[in-house]
């Protein structure tokens, strides 16, 4: 068979270019998985590391910055749950390895910030609570839920399903664009 | 998971990334470029094998057990994190013969062991974050840990 279409082993330059590319990406998709910043800077050198020893296995140059994207959502949710205080169980092994370079998340090409500038542009036709809940989200990395409960008036359990709904609303919105 | 669990993370950061946010801190840019020094051109990269049932999960003082194998080699590796510091301990197995190393890394530092003839090793004292182990036998690739997360 031939290689030609291979992603070439990068050298320290190209490397950077990769950093330089999806490095931002990957930040916010870890602080966006609810982590501090300790732990997402965690998570990102992580998926990092993982690029490093998957080097060989890496084919496709298209993918690398969907599969850079989604190893960091991968380690982010991980130590998202360990923050939780949920102990990683009989289902350890299957944290330890790298997502599938051939099968990234099909959405991970989203975490952009030309596709967030058309969210920002549809955001303000939402209703609320939506409108006000993910503005404060997006512009407060830090905030918790405690204190958005408070600012919108919403009971703290429904926060996280709400703003999952009010995402999907969002989304919807820029669907219908095309 | 489906595509619908993970799409409110991806929307939240593109909506920050456009906000200009919460930018990459320069250390999280820098640590990334550092990565790449990290690469073993030619190693074996030992996946995670089978992990004992009996051994609890990590907490101070209580160590984890991890078994990684590539190669006609298995690495059991022990990490232990106590007063906020990273202890490595592990065998080598089968017990290695002369001038095979053990080289424990993180990120930031390396430190190389000779195992005892039954393949022990330890490290001390190392911070807590990522670690991998590296088992150097003379004349064969070397074999190396996956990355491998240790924090309180």
């Amino acid at each position: 068979m031939f290689a030609e279409k291979t992603f070439p082993v990068p050298d320290q330059a190209a490397w950077e270019e990769l950093v330089t590319r999806f490095g931002g990406r990957m930040w916010a998709v870890a602080r966006a998985c609810g982590l501090g910043p300790a732990d997402a800077a965690d998570a990102v050198q992580g998926a990092w590391l993982r690029m490093v020893e998957s080097l060989d296995a890496i084919r496709d140059p298209e993918r690398i910055g969907a599969w850079l994207v989604t190893t960091t959502r991968h380690e982010a949710v991980r130590l998202a749950r360990r923050a939780r205080g949920e102990r990683p169980a009989a289902d350890r092994l299957p944290e330890l390895l790298a997502p599938d370079p051939a099968a990234p998340d099909p959405a991970a090409s989203v975490a952009d910030a030309d596709y967030g500038r058309r969210l920002w542009s549809r955001l303000e036709g939402l209703a609320e609570p939506c409108r006000s809940l993910l503005r404060l989200y997006a512009l407060n990395p830090d905030a918790k839920y405690a204190q958005i409960s408070m600012r919108l008036g919403l009971p703290m359990g429904s926060i996280g399903p709400t703003r999952s709904r009010c995402m999907s609303r969002l989304r919807a919105l820029i669907e219908e664009e095309r | 998971m489906t595509d619908d669990d993970h799409l409110p993370a991806y929307l939240l950061a593109a909506l920050r990334m456009a906000a200009g946010a919460d930018p990459v801190p320069a250390r999280v840019s820098q640590a990334a470029r550092d990565a790449f020094a990290l690469r073993l051109p030619g190693a074996v990269v030992a996946a995670p094998y089978e992990i004992e049932p009996a051994v609890g999960a990590r907490s101070e003082g209580r160590p984890a057990i991890h078994r990684f194998a590539a190669d006609g080699v298995t690495l059991d590796v022990e990490v232990t994190l106590t007063d906020g510091r990273l202890d490595v301990a592990g065998q080598v197995s089968p017990a290695p013969g002369a001038d095979t190393l053990i080289e424990v890394r993180t990120p930031d530092t390396g430190r190389s062991r000779a195992p005892s003839d039954t393949g022990h090793f330890a490290v001390t004292g190392l911070p807590p974050g990522w670690v991998s182990v590296v088992c150097r036998r003379p004349g064969r690739a070397p074999v190396a840990t996956r990355w491998l997360h240790v924090r309180d």
